[in-house]
């Protein structure tokens, strides 16, 4: 009897080991259950007030990363003070999580503050006014927008992310809709080249937000800054090597009267360097991602730049964390729908 | 404490370490500005690493039977040539050959450092000597490597001035000039007077047997070549069809490495001979009399022939991708293993360990794709790793 008890404790299985990081199992989570990568009920909150339609020939893709640019920002400076500390900020996603499961949304919590206080901060709101001075059939789905789900093809969950991109191409399909601008570098990578990888192709036109704005000013749009700016620019990798957008951004930049554009001697284009922040190695590595983060921006300041300039909510948050250790107070790290913003032409 | 955990401890404290991210910020420009003019002065460098990816799709595909081809070649130079198959059994021949109680004059050897050889042959007796001098000085110390090609490039010289300050018994100032003299000094006799001399080698032509060695102190030369017995390990994924290949591989290497030209290239064959005496063949003139080399496969077989990571193995070793990782940058050797940088991700995978010791480094990979820019093979290590945490969800 005792040697009975005995194997069966022994015989237990013993618990697997935890291979993939606590806060990608988050990510995944949230995606599967709420279409979102931070598990918030409404995605929208940034265009309340827009009356922006959600039919057009063209859909604007808002994407995770600028839909809750203020709560990532939020969360990322809670978690790093926390690994500063080396206190167990992982037990926050675990936390997270928990309280998820029984009803309790941090992630919308979060939300709701940082829209009620910085709104007018979000990229997003730039874009549509600079979208809309272009004669553009725009719409946007809104709670309808589909989960791109590049996150679960970052962290390995290959399957879950091929089942996500067949509901978010039969979304589309079904809304008839066939030219998407793209703003997250991510969403619109997965849109344009991770889809029809694995689908059956994929009939939609994907562009980024950079593209559209570089054929307008082609055609002959305008855009002129009311002071005068030294701005260098970032390359987000996934627009940089992924995509192989980087011949537009700096031709805007150019063509912004205003601007003094100061390119990075060598590690821009092909060999930009990363801000610390892809493939989800800030919620793995949080500390370090910041240290990474400096050092880009230590190289950015070389231009004698005094506005850093990127296109991607993930470079956003880093570059500005990078700032902060730096203790570069007089830097200014800003989105280039928002430099685009601050040039449009009076009307 | 978890494997995943205990490596998360490391890196941190390595990115917090200053001494780590000012020595690796001198190393990074340097190497760029001399990879740059090498490429300058050779821009066929860029035709001929696309060539040699060539040779290596060709070479790693039949790389079992190329194998069996140098050893034939080794033996017809009368060298002994071996196969092992795991890294107990690499120790294992290897220990035939040594015993024990031997002097031991070492290269620096990565295929080495992946079986613990120096450990292993320590700990049964030998006194076992690292010439290279960053090996020599790592040591010393007691640490682990921090890089491919420069292992100690975290250690500035006044540490180094204090260690050989240590081992000499005599005052030493932190000039280099002064300590690369000092290095010498202790090691000349080791030299001469070493029972056996050890080495790896960057790549080896199947078809003439030959060894190819690219250095720049010349300890290299001193190890293969002053004592009476020569030992070189070498894994399988570094054997291609011929010479003309092999030639095409090194410089593609060196060039990589940040080198116009290095100092020496060391082509071995065989056994030091001599026919001057009545023309009768006579083994061990000045160099060894006997020549041994083995084979590493540990894995490498089994990687050969996976259709997603198999390209791991057309790594040339040049150490450029390092350069370019943001990760390493502020970490050096703590993103790694035995193998550094997101390619070593995938060699702690097959090669040294499993996925449990590979989950972190993978998980550690920004996929930010700038080392397969840099990579003369356009290894896409970043993809392998994507692939990499896939297996790992699929397994757990």
């Amino acid at each position: 009897m005792v040697k009975r008890v005995f194997v069966s404790i022994r015989q237990r299985p013993i618990k697997k080991q935890q291979l993939v990081p606590e806060g990608l199992l988050l990510f995944r989570d949230n995606i599967l259950t709420k279409g979102n990568i931070f598990g918030a009920t409404s995605k929208s909150r940034w265009a309340k007030g827009l009356d922006l339609s959600s039919q057009g020939e063209t859909i604007f893709f808002a994407g995770c990363g600028y839909q809750f640019l203020g709560e990532a920002e939020a969360i990322l400076s809670a978690v790093r003070a926390l690994d500063k500390r080396n206190l167990p900020w992982e037990r926050t996603f675990g936390m997270t999580q928990f309280l998820n499961k029984r009803g309790i949304n941090l992630g919308d919590l979060y939300g709701k503050i940082i829209h009620r206080f910085r709104r007018e901060d979000n990229p997003l709101l730039s874009a549509i006014q600079v979208l809309q001075r272009m004669d553009l059939d725009l719409g946007y789905l809104a709670e309808d927008e589909p989960c791109c789900a590049a996150p679960l093809y970052y962290a390995g969950f290959q399957e879950e992310f091929a089942a996500q991109a067949e509901k978010t191409q039969a979304i589309l399909k079904e809304r008839g809709i066939t030219k998407i601008i793209g703003m997250v570098p991510s969403c619109t990578f997965a849109l344009r080249t991770l889809f029809p990888q694995r689908g059956k192709g994929s009939p939609v036109e994907v562009s980024h937000f950079l593209e559209i704005v570089w054929e307008k000013i082609k055609k002959g749009m305008l855009f002129r800054l009311p002071r005068e700016a030294t701005v260098t620019y970032h390359d987000p990798c996934i627009l940089s090597r992924y995509l192989r957008l980087t011949e537009e951004p700096r031709q805007i930049l150019r063509s912004i009267e205003g601007v003094v554009f100061n390119d990075v001697e060598r590690c821009k284009g092909e060999w930009s360097t990363c801000c610390g922040g892809g493939g989800g190695f800030e919620v793995i590595f949080p500390e370090i991602s910041q240290t990474i983060a400096a050092n880009r921006v230590e190289e950015l300041l070389k231009t004698g730049a005094s506005t850093i300039v990127t296109s991607c909510p993930g470079c956003l948050i880093q570059l500005r964390e990078g700032v902060k250790k730096l203790k570069a107070k007089e830097v200014k790290v800003m989105d280039m729908a928002q430099l685009l913003q601050s040039a449009l032409p009076e009307g | 404490m978890s494997k995943a955990k205990a490596y998360k401890k490391r890196l941190k404290e390595a990115a917090r370490d200053p001494q780590i991210s000012v020595a690796l910020k001198r190393a990074i420009e340097s190497y760029r500005k001399n990879v740059d003019e090498a490429l300058k002065k050779f821009p066929h460098t860029l035709k001929l690493a696309e060539e040699v990816r060539e040779v290596k799709e060709r070479s790693v595909s039949r790389m079992e039977e190329l194998t069996e081809q140098a050893c034939e070649a080794i033996r017809q130079n009368k060298g002994k040539a071996s196969i092992a198959r795991t890294p107990g059994e690499a120790l294992e021949i290897i220990e035939g050959i040594v015993g024990t109680g031997k002097l031991i004059v070492k290269g620096k050897s990565l295929t080495g450092e992946e079986i613990d050889l120096r450990e292993h042959l320590e700990a049964r007796g030998n006194e076992v000597y690292e010439t290279d001098l960053g090996e020599y000085i790592i040591q010393q110390l007691g640490i682990k490597p921090m890089h491919l090609l420069a292992p100690a490039i975290h250690v500035p010289k006044e540490d180094v001035a204090k260690l050989l300050t240590r081992v000499t018994g005599k005052k030493i100032p932190p000039d280099i000039e002064v300590e690369v003299a000092t290095v010498r000094g202790i090691l000349r006799d080791k030299f001469f007077r070493a029972d056996i001399g050890m080495s790896g080698a960057n790549v080896v032509a199947a078809d003439t047997g030959t060894l190819f060695q690219i250095e720049n102190e010349g300890n290299i030369r001193l190890s293969t070549s002053a004592p009476p017995i020569c030992i070189v390990l070498v894994g399988m994924e570094k054997i291609v069809p011929t010479i003309e290949d092999a030639f095409k591989v090194a410089e593609v290497t060196w060039r990589y490495a940040g080198y116009t030209v290095p100092a020496y290239v060391n082509l071995v064959s065989g056994p030091s001979k001599t026919g001057d005496i009545e023309k009768v063949i006579t083994y061990g003139a000045h160099g060894p009399k006997e020549m041994h080399v083995i084979f590493l496969d540990a894995g490498r077989s089994k990687l050969a022939k996976d259709p997603v990571f198999h390209e791991a193995l057309y790594c040339l070793r040049c150490g450029g991708c390092l350069y370019e990782c943001p990760l390493f940058a502020v970490t050096a050797g703590r993103f790694g293993d035995k193998y550094f940088g997101g390619i070593g991700a995938i060699w702690t995978a097959f090669v040294t360990g499993d996925l449990t010791d590979a989950a972190p480094l993978t998980y550690s990979c920004l996929s930010c794709g700038r080392c397969k820019v840099r990579c003369p093979m356009e290894i896409d290590a970043p993809q392998m790793c994507l692939e990499l945490r896939k297996r790992i969800t699929q397994g757990s």
